[in-house]
């Protein structure tokens, strides 16, 4: 599953660890989620797609392997 | 994201006072068949060298040394194991799942070669360090995980 979020977060001007504290994650895993090492939760990603005031599916797509 | 069976992060501390120096004591009784004089029990009248006393209320001669460093062994390892990071969310649940699958596969796999190669006295030795390897196994693999992501975090950001 790719993502956005690194995009969206620049747009937004948050940091890393700015975007884990509002969805209540560690930095780590919002940089594991825009390298695209780790699929998140439905909450997570329902949770990150709140902050950017998007859909879902505006931040998270399907790849062709998924 | 609710974690249920997971102690507060602050018990993983008392978990490493308690399994480290039980730990150590343990393996030195192992090698060297210590025992406390003071823990030994022996009824009067009994046959010390009897074999037949399989429950704690059909004990007739026991030392207990083994017994109390065991429990407080797997106690301190299950406070370190089961404890929450600082900051325990969805992505290190994971890592904590995986690293379990993982204890357990290899923990398997070390079995099964100690029951074909190991016959004897010896495997009885290795019965009773395998009463504590799954713990040993995902406290190394949990953390060592742990620790590389940090690292390659810290790296990321210079």
């Amino acid at each position: 599953m790719k993502n956005v979020v690194k995009i969206e977060r620049t747009i937004f001007g948050l940091t890393q660890e700015e975007l884990a504290k509002r969805v209540d994650v560690t930095r780590q895993t919002i940089n594991a989620l825009e390298q695209g090492k780790y699929v998140p939760s439905t909450v997570l990603a329902l949770k990150i797609s709140q902050v950017f005031q998007k859909k879902v599916e505006d931040i998270f797509s399907l790849e062709d392997n998924d | 994201m609710k974690i249920r069976f997971l102690l507060p992060h602050k018990w993983k501390r008392v978990g490493w006072w308690i399994s480290v120096p039980f730990l150590t004591f343990m393996t030195y009784c192992l090698i060297s068949s210590y025992q406390f004089p003071f823990l030994e029990y022996r009824a009067p009248g009994s046959d010390p060298i009897s074999f037949d006393q399989y429950f704690l209320f059909t004990l007739t001669s026991h030392n207990f040394t083994a017994d109390i460093g065991g429990i407080m062994v797997i106690i301190g390892l299950l406070l370190v194991a089961f404890s929450k990071e600082r900051q325990e969310d969805e992505r290190i649940q994971k890592m904590r799942l995986e690293s379990w699958l993982w204890a357990v596969f290899v923990n398997s796999v070390l079995l099964i070669l100690s029951i074909g190669f190991i016959y004897g006295g010896l495997f009885l030795t290795v019965m009773a360090y395998n009463m504590c390897t799954p713990l040993i196994l995902f406290i190394a693999r949990f953390n060592l995980v742990m620790y590389t992501e940090k690292r390659k975090l810290q790296k990321e950001v210079q």
